[in-house]
């Protein structure tokens, strides 16, 4: 009996190092293969103290995570800019690392590793020693369920949407008003802290810590547990990690085979097993939003309406509503101040020496032909690309030189030519992404937020978590419902057409509450039936007192929106007016407008 | 003295980046051009170790047909690996390929080890390709066959960089690696490429496991601690740069990694390496950046 307990406390333990493995791989989209290895550091963390100080259980699970997430927050410095190939190669040098250091240092058992000298002890919680398979089941059980209920929280919270922007598309993420590098921080140190946590049980476990137990082999399996279970669903991490796990004893029950071969053919066996398992499911055992016990609204069946059954955007009723100020009594003060904007890449300017204000609640078109440094411009503005020189203030604050995500809270932000919307996500929650509660309290980390993205609100205020969701939830859905898209919401992004999906990015603009939106070729790519509504969109924007500027090629659309235009020229501003006054300029007209 | 000691360590130090380069440069030729995580790098490498030496010591073959006979057997590895394994994986997995053709090699190389164990047992074999003479040069001592691996390391690199640089395989190679889909409008098939390019990555590879099998012994876990040298390798030189580029990444962790044994004690010298690569990743921000932007084409619009 005590070999079927063996097992199922394995495959608790290995599910710890699944399940959080999942929360970054399968949310945050940052591939490690270096979890054992934080095992490896909370383990050897936990020999070390109980061998050599005397520390008592709890003293050592709780100082081993610790550990492990230090050494995970380090390990996520150079982690916040790379891609998976290289995330992959970043974090096998890390298992190397740790494995080389605890295997040369002497006082750690070098090879061999330390054995314990006392079993692991429960006290002052019922239990006591832990000294069979089978007296360890109950706690392993707690531990994983602790593992999966936060881990389960956090990703299936705004915090976890953040996240899981972040797996779709990190710039947009950011361009949202999202801290990508907090999330990113505080995901690989908490993880790799459950690492550790894994770590310190299984030495606790095995009565040894060595080198081999942690090894990057392990790290391998436990990767592919998770990727086999089934990449952001935790419930799949739970059955990866059983499935594999059983995969061994499964093969030494059924197969009878010559003692001195079995192990070698298991392994073979183990190894094709490997490759028909992901070949078979690629999207693991139970892909996201799958749950074993009911469903969940993240990824329903395709529900997509015609084209014809589209319905139109609503904008002038809502207009009416919501633009309570008469156009005449519109404050018309500067809101962006650009001066001297400069940026070169290598010898060639790309910008150079910009001046140019936007006013409250105007259209601002910037044209001019290809290749001027117009998307650049945006870039510039927007933090995406750091300024050589000049000036760019924001409200009467110098916001030049922010990341993105900064500038993005200040109140500018920005839509991309190419949508970017995070594909995997449904139009609801893409909306959701850029609507952001913000507290007052400076204290409140990161970045000031309120509700799920604030991790304290997220663990200690549930019923305040509840109702920030709550409410950014119908907010989403007004905006929605604003662009025409209510029917739409629950579908994933990808699937949208790319009309729809342009009209979800000026809803997911409109969530972030900012009062400069800057809009890069709004009415490209789509056909003329929805252009009006774009253009409507656009203007109703302006009159709910946004101030736009627009990147377009389209002269009817300039015409139609621009109150004024900057005609940009080889990273140069060499013509601004009204729409009128620029194409009544015969030199522009035969450069760019066409003589027609 | 100590001089002395600099030497012997600089001379054992390119012997040793010779062979990274080697691996380095298959791996990244691999990575950079078809985007697959191959892991069964490992196993290619000990694979050509064996059949080279099962070749020379079993069959009997002369030398130098049971040398030709190991790249030759890698290569056809590689490539059946490429075309019955990745290729339908990845096109069936979609935006998952990177994980899943890295779970499914670490498969295949777990299965294949395991196999090569059973069929050729797992004691070590040795292998002989040529005469081993040590050779004096001023105070510093190595081998004919330290000689054979320097050469033949450098040779292989030198031509792939010519192969890819004027001829109009190369020319197809490279189309490939910077844009797939573009290469494919001009009449270029990339899934062709693709298994040329796995080709190429195995012989080298090949050619550094018979090398590394002649050196020490023909083990079934000998491609381990290599293929990760290859990772670092091809990291730190960048796969979508010229072969003699990341060969020098080669050169330059071998030198490191021999060095350090002057300061440190042997057991921590792959710890200097790590370190290494660790220290670069955090101080070159800008390079990585463009490296991810080439990378993922698609991800870098709009900046």
């Amino acid at each position: 009996m005590d070999y079927w307990w063996d097992i199922l406390n394995l495959v608790l333990i290995f599910s710890i190092f699944t399940i959080s493995l999942n929360l970054l791989v399968g949310y945050a989209g940052q591939v490690s293969v270096a979890h054992a290895a934080f095992g490896a550091v909370g383990g050897y963390l936990a020999a070390f103290l109980s061998a050599k100080a005397n520390w008592g259980f709890w003293a050592v699970l709780i100082t081993g995570a610790a550990g492990a997430g230090a050494v995970g927050v380090i390990m996520s410095l150079p982690a916040l800019r790379l891609s998976p190939e290289y995330l992959v190669l970043l974090t096998i040098a890390v298992s190397s690392i740790v494995l080389t250091i605890v295997g040369a240092v002497p006082q750690l058992g070098g090879a061999y590793g330390m054995v314990a000298d006392k079993p692991a002890d429960l006290w002052p919680l019922p239990g006591g020693q832990l000294l069979f398979p089978h007296q360890w089941v109950v706690p392993l059980i707690a531990f994983t369920a602790f593992t999966y209920l936060v881990c389960h929280r956090m990703g299936e919270s705004a915090w976890g949407r953040v996240l899981r922007g972040i797996r779709d598309d990190e710039i947009a993420t950011r361009a949202l008003g999202c801290n990508v590098f907090a999330s990113k921080v505080v995901v690989f140190g908490l993880t790799s802290a459950f690492a550790g946590l894994a770590g310190v049980l299984l030495y606790f476990y095995n009565q040894i810590a060595s080198p081999s137990v942690y090894g990057l082999n392990v790290s391998l399996k436990i990767f592919a547990m998770t990727i086999f279970g089934g990449l952001g669903n935790f419930t799949g991490s739970i059955l990866g990690a059983a499935v594999l796990q059983l995969l061994q004893p499964m093969l030494e029950k059924l197969v009878r085979l010559d003692p001195g071969q079995a192990f070698l053919i298991q392994l073979v066996i183990y190894g094709l097993g490997l490759v028909v398992l992901v070949r078979v499911r690629p999207q693991g055992l139970l892909p996201e939003g799958l749950s074993l016990w009911r469903r969940r609204p993240r990824a329903p069946a395709a529900m997509a309406p015609g084209p014809e059954a589209v319905p139109r955007i609503t904008v002038p009723a809502a207009a009416a509503e919501l633009s309570a100020i008469p156009a005449a009594e519109r404050d018309s003060s500067v809101i962006l101040k650009v001066r001297g904007l400069c940026r070169s890449f290598g010898g060639i300017h790309a910008v150079r020496d910009l001046d140019f204000d936007l006013q409250r609640g105007r259209i601002v078109a910037l044209v001019g032909p290809n290749g001027a440094g117009k998307t650049t411009v945006f870039n510039l503005l927007t933090g995406a690309l750091k300024p050589d020189r000049g000036s760019v203030e924001l409200n009467g604050e110098d916001v030049r030189g922010l990341p993105p995500d900064r500038i993005a809270r200040k109140g500018m932000v920005r839509s991309f030519q190419d949508v970017r919307l995070f594909g995997r996500m449904t139009a609801a929650e893409n909306v959701m992404l850029g609507i952001h509660e913000t507290a007052p309290e400076v204290w409140r980390w990161p970045s000031g937020t309120r509700g799920g993205e604030n991790l304290v609100d997220l663990f200690l205020r549930p019923s305040e978590t509840a109702r920030v969701e709550r409410e950014t939830r119908a907010r989403a859905m007004e905006l929605l419902g604003m662009v025409g898209l209510a029917g739409v919401a629950e579908m994933p992004a990808g699937a949208l057409s790319f009309g729809q999906q342009k009209l979800v990015s000026f809803a997911r603009l409109l969530g972030t509450d900012a009062d400069v939106l800057l809009l890069d070729e709004p009415a490209s790519g789509i056909d003329a039936r929805w252009v009006d509504d774009i253009l409507r969109l656009v203007a109703f924007m302006r009159d709910s007192g946004k101030t736009v500027c627009i990147v377009e090629h389209s002269l009817h659309v300039v015409e139609r929106l621009a109150d004024t235009a900057i005609f940009m020229e080889l990273g140069r501003i060499t013509a601004q007016g009204t729409v009128r006054e620029l194409t009544g300029d015969p030199r522009l007209a035969e450069v760019y407008f066409g003589t027609a | 003295m100590w001089l002395q000691q600099i030497e012997q360590l600089a001379v054992a130090g390119a012997i040793n980046g010779s062979f990274y380069a080697l691996l380095g440069v298959g791996f990244g030729l691999i990575l950079g051009v078809t985007g697959r995580f191959h892991y069964a790098f490992a196993l290619v490498f000990t694979f050509a170790a064996y059949v080279t030496s099962v070749m020379e010591s079993a069959a009997g073959l002369p030398a130098p047909l049971a040398i030709i006979a190991g790249p030759i057997a890698s290569a056809v590895l590689g490539v059946a690996v490429e075309r019955l394994i990745y290729r339908p994986l990845a096109m069936f997995s979609g935006p998952l390929s990177l994980l899943t053709v890295f779970i499914s090699s670490l498969g295949i190389t777990i299965a294949g080890v395991n196999l090569i164990t059973l069929a050729w047992s797992a004691g070590s074999r040795s292998l002989r390709l040529v005469p081993v003479v040590p050779l004096q040069a001023g105070d510093v001592t190595f081998t004919t066959l330290d000689l054979a691996l320097v050469a033949s390391a450098w040779i292989l690199i030198a031509a792939l960089a010519a192969i890819l640089a004027s001829t109009d395989l190369g020319r197809s190679i490279r189309a490939v690696r910077g844009n797939a889909v573009l290469a494919r409008i001009m009449g270029i098939d990339p899934g062709r490429i693709y298994l040329v390019v796995f080709a190429i990555g195995s012989v080298l590879c090949g050619v550094a496991g018979i090398l590394n099998g002649a050196r020490f012994a023909v083990l079934p876990d000998m491609g381990d601690r290599p293929v990760v040298f290859a990772f670092v390798v091809a990291f730190l030189g960048g796969t979508r740069r010229s072969p003699i580029v990341i060969g020098f990444a080669g050169l330059f962790i071998g030198l490191v990694e021999s060095l350090s044994g002057f300061f440190v004690s042997p057991q921590w010298t792959s710890l200097v390496v790590f370190s290494v690569l660790f220290g670069y990743l955090i101080l070159h921000p800008m390079d990585l950046r463009l490296l991810r932007a080439g990378l993922a084409p698609s991800r870098a619009r709009g900046r």
